[in-house]
């Protein structure tokens, strides 16, 4: 059985450049989920999955509705048939390195419950080919609302230094509680713009501080230019504090790696 | 009829800094709706919901379904009961502005349900106003949901990085899809933006009105929670948010 990792966090605070950087030293096979409708992890790790003749999640979506409509076909019961099947087959991008599924972004009106479920139906069906499956979250907290996953291993906080993050630490615990997520572990990470003195919120806050990801021009400089995060140099700045993080969490990193 | 104003962008782009320094510029009178669940708008204002006695969008909803659950005997349908508690329960009433918020969501489902119910009630309110801001969540869901489908002004905020800049396409593709009506698009930078990054905005075709100077005191004042209407006037990021929004003509 695979380990479920979620990464969860504000806006901006660095959930998807924290799994990026973090991609490389999970244990392979791994399955990398980006939730986003405003996709950002592909873009991060180079990935343009439309010139990969992949799908996403809504795109596929829209495909069979529309199908069906054609067809004069209705209702979820027929879709969920051929939902499995088509992200295995559509939407599911393949890497020596990791497969990856993104949620994409919709072109149609009305809110993305659909894909969501979509989404949360199938990752259980997955997690058992896999030896740890990472979830890359939309910015805010309706994706727990949603209970896209219910059952987590490391939920991973990302946090910017401001008093609405550490806020956020406590309405992630409030609402999951209430909703009955259930989680292994919850980890708080600052984001770069953490100093010693800002870090020391984060410590006292009772939840376990990892630490932060330490300052890195180049992470932006990549970003701006749409190059992929696993080109950083082994030695970056921001991948070495990424590798201490995890290693903190208990993760076992490979050798080589 | 109210001038409707909105902002959007990625995470952390800036939203709710940009309208929080706007709001102090807005002519009276303004409300100010924040559609974050993570409130952050009310906070940067330095405003305590429970403190001023008042409610979220969804505490108030929430008391109504469950009371509803209890067999309360409620003859008005929700929608309509929800409309007046709009008015009496959740609008803070400031001397500078109004503000609504939709509040945190402690109960398993969806935002559909608030959102829809603003959606539909915003019109109405903005009769009452000269200005309606509007901040967003962050992403793209609330286009797809056409919350405000009548736009005067929309403000993108844009962080220094090439996904900032595929938002920008992709964000206009949803809204001629969903059908939503702006008259004007604009762009603007947070303080991470420097010269060359500047160049890619006024690339794009669209209308860039410059960027949000940094300020220390911006980073300072939020981390401390302290309002952000206490900036003083000659503050690098008030003063170019007050250049921004002359530039949009809304001083």
């Amino acid at each position: 059985m695979g380990r479920v990792i979620v990464s969860t966090g504000r806006g901006g605070a660095g959930k998807s450049t924290f799994v990026a950087l973090a991609s490389k030293y999970f244990n392979p096979p791994k399955l990398l989920i980006d939730f986003d409708p405003d996709e950002s992890l592909a873009n991060m790790l180079g990935i343009d999955l439309s010139e990969k003749g992949e799908k996403t999640i809504s795109g596929a979506l829209y495909d069979i509705v529309e199908e069906n409509k054609g067809a004069g076909r209705t209702g979820y019961d027929l879709l969920s048939s051929v939902l499995e099947s088509a992200i295995k087959s559509d939407c599911l991008y393949r890497d020596a390195e990791f497969d990856l599924i993104a949620l994409g972004t919709k072109f149609s009106i009305g809110c993305y419950c659909a894909p969501d479920a979509v989404l949360k139906d199938f990752i259980p069906t997955v997690v058992k080919d896999y030896e740890e499956v990472i979830v890359d979250s939309p910015a805010g907290l309706e994706h727990f609302n949603r209970k896209v996953v219910v059952d987590i291993d490391d939920l991973f906080v990302l946090l910017d230094p401001s008093e609405k993050s550490i806020k956020h630490i406590e309405r992630v615990k409030d609402i999951t509680k209430e909703v009955r997520v259930n989680y292994g572990h919850l980890y708080l990470i600052g984001n770069y713009r953490f100093t010693k003195e800002t870090e020391e919120y984060l410590r006292s806050t009772g939840e376990a501080y990892l630490g932060k990801i330490d300052y890195d021009p180049a992470v932006k400089r990549y970003n701006l230019q749409g190059k992929s995060l696993l080109e950083l140099p082994e030695d970056s700045p921001a991948a070495l504090s990424v590798k201490r993080i995890l290693v903190k969490a208990g993760y076992k990193i490979g050798v080589g790696t | 009829m109210a001038q409707t104003i909105v902002t959007t962008g990625r995470g952390g782009a800036g939203k709710s800094t940009f309208v929080a320094l706007i709001s102090r510029y807005l002519k009276p009178p303004s409300l100010l709706i924040e559609l974050d669940p993570d409130l952050s708008l009310a906070d940067m204002l330095g405003l305590d919901f429970h403190k001023e006695k008042k409610r979220t969008v969804l505490e108030a909803l929430y008391d109504v379904v469950e009371g509803r659950r209890r067999g309360a005997n409620i003859s008005t349908t929700t929608h309509e009961l929800m409309e007046s508690l709009l008015w009496s329960d959740c609008l803070y009433e400031g001397r500078k502005f109004d503000l609504i918020t939709l509040g945190t969501k402690l109960t398993e489902g969806c935002l559909c349900a608030p959102d829809e119910l603003l959606r539909k009630t915003i019109p109405k309110l903005a009769k009452n106003y000269t200005n309606v801001v509007v901040d967003s969540p962050a992403g793209v869901e609330h286009l797809n949901r056409n919350i405000v489908s009548n736009i005067n002004d929309l403000f993108v905020i844009c962080d220094l990085s090439k996904k900032s800049l595929e938002h920008i396409p992709r964000i206009k593709k949803i809204i001629e899809a969903v059908g939503i009506k702006y008259s004007h698009f604009y762009l603007v930078a947070n303080y991470e933006f420097d010269e060359e990054g500047e160049k890619y905005l006024r690339n794009t075709g669209e209308i860039y009105l410059g960027k949000i100077d940094y300020d220390a005191r911006v980073e300072q004042y939020n981390l401390e929670g302290k309002s952000l209407l206490d900036l003083p006037e000659d503050s690098p990021a008030s003063l170019s948010a007050k250049r921004i929004f002359k530039k949009a003509r809304l001083v």
